[in-house]
């Protein structure tokens, strides 16, 4: 069993009369889509339309999600088949925040350095709610319309030939290398309530977890981000969809070890609930006979304590782990970067310290809702300087130190 | 916070849901609470037991706050069953 990933390159996105891949240039029809979302859901109240291009003088404020653009053109179940996807593109939600973390995007100046989405083309949609509904609520409605304008936009590479054909063979079909190792990747989700969600084939990653997860699943958009966390760690659905960790494990299988399986785990908010998630997640890794583990992580703090009760439990089981994680070290880098540290995590990949400060120049256009800037996590209320400068830590840029190690930011000891 | 009150001499309670944490941070008497969300609630639990718990709670971060100790002291035997009770 196989599943394809047929990888459409777009070379700019531009309104148009109607939407379609032409020339590899995305046209969009804007009314088309606001209209389509619109009818959708009725606990929508508006919807605008704006187009980003790299190098832009465009500020993208309150982001709320990131997805690629694709559609599944072979199978009816999720990790069989083909999909086609939309490379360069993708569609950014924003709007009204109600869960305060929401993060920025600059398309040009020293901010872009720290986001993928500064060299993409992305579709913005501001979403406006209708009065009264509930933070959940309004999360949900935002949530769905990203998802739903990511499958318009996608529909046109339908019956486009890709330019690049990615082939991944599910595991038990491949061949094994004894005397190379057993690595498995544990998957880690932020799915507390509280606004911090992320989706698993639709249903909440709060319950039944930790499990083994076919990986070809997770290639074809089985996660789905809502999160309202932390911009610079938290793992938009764009990030779910292009996981490295998960393509690194295929190429690397049969030359510098065996891919063996991949667990998802969650990050619970009681003690005893991580501690019986650790358990559990360590013994299924076990049933994979795993020699090592590939350990990601979704936000921090408290998340900090589940990676180390996964780290310290599956070394004193002889399972070698590789931990990916940021650092809060403060501005100047000299404070205690994780809230929670043990002895047995002496292999851990630094992403980058969120608590950097960094000087981002005024922009010409802002895209989302203006007002609430300086409620963005990583900004204060003086953030925001007279001639439109924007003082912020890492933490408010989306995806700036992100824990599937997507971005090429680390720290290191001096 | 709790090391620079205890810095300028007065003893603190770290009341907190996720121990290790706790631990790592260097707090000296910690006292293990319900959850993150809600370190003093229990939400699933009638608005009576809620109170008793709690009360229960605050009476033992004030004991363990008159308990002398010469090393970091997590202040609870049934934390964990607690916890469990309100999974």
């Amino acid at each position: 069993m196989i599943f394809e990933r047929g990888v459409v390159a777009v070379s700019d996105v531009q309104f148009g009369e109607q939407t379609e891949l032409c020339d590899r240039i995305l046209l969009l029809d804007k009314k088309g889509l606001s209209d389509f979302l619109l009818s959708l859901d009725d606990t929508m109240e508006s919807c605008t339309v704006s187009i980003t291009r790299p190098g832009d003088s465009t500020r993208i404020l309150c982001v709320k999600d990131v997805v690629q653009p694709g559609c599944k053109v072979r199978g009816d179940r999720p990790g069989r088949g083909k999909r086609h996807v939309l490379e360069n593109v993708t569609v950014v939600t924003c709007g009204k925040i109600v869960g305060y973390q929401e993060g920025i995007i600059d398309m040009s100046g020293a901010g872009a350095l720290y986001s993928p989405f500064s060299r993409t083309f992305n579709v913005v949609l501001d979403i406006a709610v209708i009065p009264g509904l509930t933070p959940h609520e309004h999360e949900e409605t935002v949530r769905k319309a990203g998802l739903a304008a990511a499958a318009f936009l996608g529909e046109t590479s339908r019956s486009v030939t890709p330019e690049t054909m990615q082939s991944f063979t599910a595991l038990e079909e491949l061949p094994t290398f004894p005397d190379l190792p057993r690595i498995v990747y544990l998957y880690m989700l932020l799915s507390q309530g509280l606004l911090h969600d992320t989706y698993v084939l639709g249903r909440n990653a709060s319950e039944g977890l930790p499990r083994i997860i076919d990986p070809l699943i997770l290639l074809d958009n089985a996660i789905t981000s809502g999160n309202c966390v932390s911009a610079c760690d938290k793992n938009t659905t764009w990030h779910h969809q292009n996981n490295p960790v998960l393509r690194e494990l295929w190429q690397r299988h049969g030359r510098d070890l065996n891919f063996s399986g991949v667990v998802l785990t969650t990050e619970p908010i009681r003690l005893a609930a991580k501690e019986a998630g650790a358990q559990k997640s360590i013994a299924l890794i076990q049933e994979l006979k795993a020699d090592g583990v590939i350990l990601s992580k979704e936000g921090f703090g408290n998340p900090d304590a589940d990676q180390m009760l996964l780290t310290r439990g599956l070394e004193q089981q002889g399972i070698k782990v590789v931990a990916i994680t940021d650092e809060f070290a403060g501005a100047d880098g000299f404070s205690q970067s994780l809230a929670d540290s043990a002895v047995e995590a002496d292999a851990v990949v630094s992403v980058g310290n969120a608590n950097e400060r960094v000087m981002l120049p005024p922009m010409q256009r802002l895209l989302g809702p203006v007002s609430d800037l300086s409620k963005l996590a990583g900004a204060w209320p003086h953030s925001l300087q007279e001639d439109g400068s924007l003082e912020v830590e890492l933490q408010a840029i989306i995806g700036a130190t992100n824990e599937l190690g997507m971005q090429t930011l680390s720290c290191r000891e001096i | 916070m709790s090391k620079q009150i205890e810095r300028a001499g007065i003893p603190v309670v770290h009341a907190c849901s996720i121990v290790p944490i706790s631990k790592t941070v260097g707090a000296n008497r910690i006292l293990p609470t319900i959850a993150i969300p809600h370190p003093f609630g229990a939400p699933n639990k009638s608005p009576e037991e809620e109170k008793k718990m709690r009360k229960e709670l605050v009476k033992k971060a004030l004991k363990a706050l008159a308990t002398p100790i010469d090393e970091q002291r997590v202040f609870s035997s049934e934390q964990k069953k607690r916890n469990l009770d309100c999974l």
